[in-house]
């Protein structure tokens, strides 16, 4: 029971929250231990105490308190209160929305708490929940707008558009004459409710509010863009000819606003005629834009594209446009072009260089070296791609214009596309040193570092643009700055060289960075109703409900699930890289062991100097804080080996991949991991799911045939029998995938012979035909083999043949000899 | 092919902040949490814009039902960006925008990227938020910078502002005066009038005076009362931010 303070208590109680809110934390706590002192059961103080303690960071101690405050006093709304906000401090969301209901059952006029458990609940996309507690706080202060537009948006998100549209109407309907132009918060009301009326589908009303309230929004773009969209949309094409018109003498550089145009004055997608005039019309308006000059190049043809392109390409290399080749490399989807654009470039250097020669004049070096830089772009570009030729001109390029960085840099990439990260990254290094204060190059520099596998160097290189006070110095901050792609190659950098606690180390920081940012979204539920800009929050807030469907996202999990698939096949790797054998065998155990006590020592060695260091740096700076003065703890684990010592690799792969298979659906590479964890997992029903969905995006798959037969194998040696319900969903859908009655062999020969120009589908193939019979081995090894005969196979597909004849167990001499007599160029193919 | 597109409009273009906080730390050294890039897009959604790659073939239907822009889940590359914001506490007491972070990858110069973003954001700058004038600060070191903000776009150097930049290096704050696109608010209240007018009276026709067609500037002053952002309680949302802005 709650201990009724004395007077006296009862107004240092008080002074205990005014503490708080005015954050004068250490006066706070001195105050509450006051009370405590004589009334040492109080629930309220001792939850008021703890939500302090929390606030300076002492989060444990203060859920204590916050508990025995709770048992203390289980009427008050304060402790009930105050166990929601740790919670939610905590991330724990689903007991904070709980401790708030109770605190708001006991207090139920309470603003404060209504509008936290409202926050959490729109957090949490409890809609129902969000709808009801809005209500109840619009009831509440009915005359403020922004308790109406929350309602609206509940209604809104939760897909009730009628009525999130009523709720923004009625409030309208209570406004005494219109509201200034200066207000900002009725002018985005006003779109806010628009959209809504589109998203409908009712565009012709949409369209008819639009044009009578538009007019008074000073958001201008927005409203041209949402009533050209309306106009278009409604077939209302010379209204919309004029809008896409007027759009686009606001900005000419934008290719959606004239496909509008297009569209509007209804010119046929291959009357090429009238729209190259049209084109045309808008270089005149606007000599010095690239959009109207460089879009028909797409839909021209013949004599026409020629003409066109030679015109482009010349003004665009006189004027010495760096960007010139990624402006115009998507024309090579059409092989014709690409031989078009070829032809006249390496005319322009056959007519040019003659002149070039005999004058020492800088415009014709200029265009000259332009061009060089040009070619050798267009000989590393895949559809193109020549790479003796490419080096050939990247070396008369900057023999031209030897401190140009970017023709150092393409000179990187070339070595790069022979296969050579070796050289690479020497290349590359080289280009960033012609511009030590460009973070561009830095940053290319670094990530060639780490394609070969050095990851101190290119962390070393990264440091140059760090704040290296930071605690954990350079890598420090590139976690606190939320460098991604920084710490998903570093992360690829180790796993490729299976250093698995490392690679996850990283994967898991790109993983926490993505949900940091789910996080971020709290604070504007709040804010954005107090700033009026409610569009762009409803954004927003969808946007985070598929924000890991971003390619960001898929990239590092895919790594993330193969990491730990790698762990589960072969637990060795939890202590470092394990050596592999070339030859028949494979390690005997006594090598194994050698080989683990080696991993382990190496793994203390490194976790020995990181500690001292840490000592070190303890000692140096008793306090190191970040910039915004909180203070960061050190990191317990700085090299994975907790991650990597994880007694259930596929339950932790399960994390990096649900959000894959519900947002990335479509990605062929997730239901292919999908169906790798969930078949070890024995989760039978699930894996054919898999099998089923890549089946649909690309039957053909390489990866996919050899899963199939693998998992046709699975069925016919499982262990016990499935259970008769999974085993129903099981049976039937596999069917349509393998029937039953398909002889396993024949499929796969079909499979081979159907693909035999693609080395990643033979490999596939051979691989299925060791699994169906082993004594194949040799035939495998001598087809393998052959598929380097191929002029279509590439290094990398290569390279993934090296790990095929490790798997097999196969002796690798041959096939290395001959890749590197293949690519003399490339690093990858060299004996241990 | 590169388009430049709204960050926030209609529709949404929210998805690219990932890409676009990635094109600011692979190019420049001022770098800032996703949040800080939320929260301009939140609190000043006209006012920054991006530069994509148009992919191959075109885009793909975007995922909202919104229509022709809609680029949702196309994850397009990013190759440039402004991130721009008003001042919230302008010290000399003029509404005024200012360049957070202007940036554009290496691979894509020359094409007018630049010039095209920092014009899209002063007009929404004028437009929306009726901004005196538009600030930023440049590298001393930084001539391509320079040459585009004072030669192309008419910026004029306010001071040097010494050691401005985390490395030690000083800075040009510019400013470009921007009163010449505000929107018309004297032709607007002529036609809310109007409205009002025709609502009352509907059945007496279209009598319409020519009411306010000057434009008055003093007239003007009088009416302009934009919020700013400490009046709605910006608060503890505003991020620190590494170093210092950057442009």
């Amino acid at each position: 029971m709650p201990q009724p303070l004395n007077p006296k208590d009862q107004s240092l109680f008080r002074q205990v929250v005014r503490n708080f809110e005015l954050k004068q934390y250490k006066k706070g706590i001195k105050t509450a231990d006051q009370v405590l002192r004589k009334n040492p059961k109080h629930g309220d103080t001792q939850a008021m105490k703890a939500l302090i303690m929390s606030n300076l960071g002492q989060s444990e101690e203060a859920f204590a308190l916050a508990k025995e405050a709770l048992r203390n006093d289980m009427k008050s709304h304060i402790t009930w209160h105050v166990y929601g906000l740790l919670y939610r401090q905590e991330k724990n969301y689903e007991e904070a929305i709980k401790a708030y209901r109770f605190a708001l059952r006991l207090e139920p006029e309470s603003g404060p708490i209504q509008r936290d458990l409202a926050l959490l609940q729109m957090q949490m996309r409890d809609y129902h929940g969000y709808i009801q507690s809005r209500t109840a706080m619009l009831q509440a202060r009915p005359g403020v707008r922004q308790n109406w537009t929350a309602l609206a948006i509940a209604h809104h998100l939760s897909g009730d558009l009628a009525e999130a549209e009523k709720v923004l109407t009625t409030f309208e309907d209570t406004l005494k004459g219109t509201p200034p132009v200066s207000d900002m918060e009725n002018s985005e009301a006003i779109l806010y409710k628009n959209s809504i009326i589109a998203e409908s589908g009712d565009l012709e009303r949409a369209l008819e509010n639009l044009e009578k309230v538009g007019y008074r929004c000073t958001d201008v773009l927005a409203v041209m863009e949402m009533r050209a969209d309306y106009l278009l949309r409604l077939d209302r094409k010379p209204e919309a000819e004029a809008a896409y018109v007027a759009l686009l003498e606001r900005n000419p550089e934008n290719s959606i606003y004239y496909n509008g145009l297009i569209q509007a004055k209804g010119i046929a997608e291959n009357d090429h005629k009238a729209l190259k005039s049209l084109y045309d019309e808008w270089v005149e308006k606007n000599p010095r834009g690239d959009a109207a000059r460089r879009i028909p190049l797409d839909f021209l043809e013949g004599e026409d594209f020629k003409q066109a392109v030679d015109v482009y390409l010349q003004r665009m290399l006189k004027k010495g446009v760096p960007s010139l080749f990624v402006n115009i490399k998507s024309l090579y989807e059409e092989p014709a072009k690409r031989d078009v654009v070829q032809a006249l470039v390496e005319g322009y250097v056959s007519s040019n260089s003659a002149q070039a020669n005999g004058s020492a004049e800088s415009k014709e070096n200029d265009f000259l070296a332009s061009t060089y830089y040009f070619l050798a772009q267009h000989y590393n570009y895949l559809p193109s791609r020549n790479l003796p030729k490419a080096m050939e001109n990247v070396e008369k390029a900057i023999e031209l214009s030897p401190k140009s960085v970017e023709y150092q840099l393409t000179k990187a990439r070339t070595w790069k596309h022979y296969g050579n990260t070796v050289k690479a990254a020497e290349e590359m290094e080289n280009a960033r040193l012609l511009d030590e204060k460009d973070r561009y190059i830095n940053s290319k520099a670094a990530k060639y570092q780490l394609r070969n596998n050095e990851n101190e160097k290119a962390l070393d290189n990264m440091s140059k643009f760090t704040r290296n006070e930071t605690v954990g110095g350079a890598m420090g901050d590139l976690h606190e700055m939320q460098c991604v792609w920084y710490l998903t190659e570093d992360g690829e950098a180790y796993l490729r060289q299976k250093k698995l606690a490392l690679a996850l180390k990283r994967l898991h920081a790109v993983y926490n960075i993505f949900d940091v940012w789910q996080e971020d979204q709290f604070d504007f539920h709040s804010f954005s109703l107090r700033k009026g800009m409610i569009r762009a929050y409803v954004d927003m807030a969808r946007w985070e409900d598929r924000l890991r469907e971003h390619p960001f996202y898929t990239r590092m999990a895919f790594s993330a699930v193969k990491a730990y698939l790698l762990l589960h096949d072969q637990p060795d790797l939890a202590y470092g890289p394990m050596p592999t054998a070339n030859g028949a065998e494979g390690l005997d155990e006594d090598e194994r062991k050698k080989a683990l006590k080696k991993a382990k020592k190496e793994q203390q060695r490194l976790e020995k100097i990181e500690a001292d260091k840490r000592e070190a740096r303890k000692a140096a700076a008793a306090n190191a804080k970040s910039i915004d003065g909180e203070v960061k703890k050190e990191d317990s684990d700085p090299f994975g080996n907790t991650l990597v010592q994880t007694k259930d690799p596929l339950k932790e792969a399960m994390k990096f991949l649900t959000p894959l298979l519900d947002l990335s659906s479509q990605n062929i590479e997730a239901q292919i991991l999908g169906f790798e964890v969930y078949s070890r997992r024995n989760k039978h029903a699930l894996a054919v799911k898999c099998l089923s969905a890549a089946h649909a995006i690309d039957p053909s798959n390489p990866t996919l045939h050899l899963q199939i037969l693998r998992f046709r194998k699975t069925l016919d040696t499982l262990s016990e029998p499935l259970d008769p319900k999974v085993a129903e969903v099981v049976t039937s859908e596999f069917e349509k995938l393998l029937p039953k009655s398909q002889k396993l062999e024949e499929f796969n020969e079909a499979f081979l012979s159907a693909n035999k120009n693609s080395a990643a589908h033979v490999q596939a193939a051979l691989s299925g035909r060791q699994l169906l019979n082993k004594d194949s081995k040799p035939q495998c090894e001598k087809d393998l083999l052959a598929t380097l005969d191929s002029p279509d196979i590439t290094v990398s597909e290569a390279t993934t043949a090296l790990e095929l004849l490790s798997l097999w167990d196969s002796d690798k001499t041959s096939y290395v000899q001959k890749a590197s007599q293949k690519w003399p160029e490339s690093s990858a193919f060299k004996l241990d | 092919m590169v388009d430049i597109v709204p960050l926030s409009s209609y529709p949404s273009y929210i998805d690219l902040l990932p890409s676009i906080q990635t094109c600011n730390i692979t190019n420049l050294p001022e770098n800032y949490f996703l949040k800080y890039y939320l929260y301009h897009a939140l609190t000043w959604p006209q006012l920054s814009f991006v530069a994509v790659v148009r992919p191959k073939g075109g885009y793909k239907a975007g995922t909202s039902k919104a229509g022709a822009g809609d680029l949702s889940g196309n994850y397009p590359k990013v190759v440039g960006y402004v991130l721009a914001k008003m001042e919230e506490e302008p010290t000399d007491g003029m509404q005024h925008g200012h360049i957070t972070s202007l940036s554009v990858m290496r691979t894509h110069r020359r094409l007018g990227i630049a010039e095209r973003l920092m014009r899209m954001s002063q007009k929404a700058m004028a437009e929306s938020h009726r901004a005196n004038y538009v600030s930023l600060h440049v590298r001393m070191s930084n001539v391509a910078a320079l040459r585009l903000y004072r030669d192309t776009l008419g910026f004029e150097v306010e001071k040097v502002e010494s050691k401005y930049y985390a490395d030690g290096e000083d800075a040009y704050a510019m400013h470009l005066n921007l009163q010449s696109m505000w929107m018309d608010w004297k032709a607007v209240e002529a036609r809310d009038k109007e409205n009002e007018k025709n609502d009352d009276a509907q059945d007496e026709g279209d009598a319409v005076g020519d009411l306010g067609k000057k434009d008055d500037a003093k007239d003007q002053e009088k009416m302009v009362k934009v919020k700013v952002g400490r009046g709605l309680g910006v608060g503890e949302l505003v991020e620190r931010n590494e170093s210092q802005p950057s442009a």
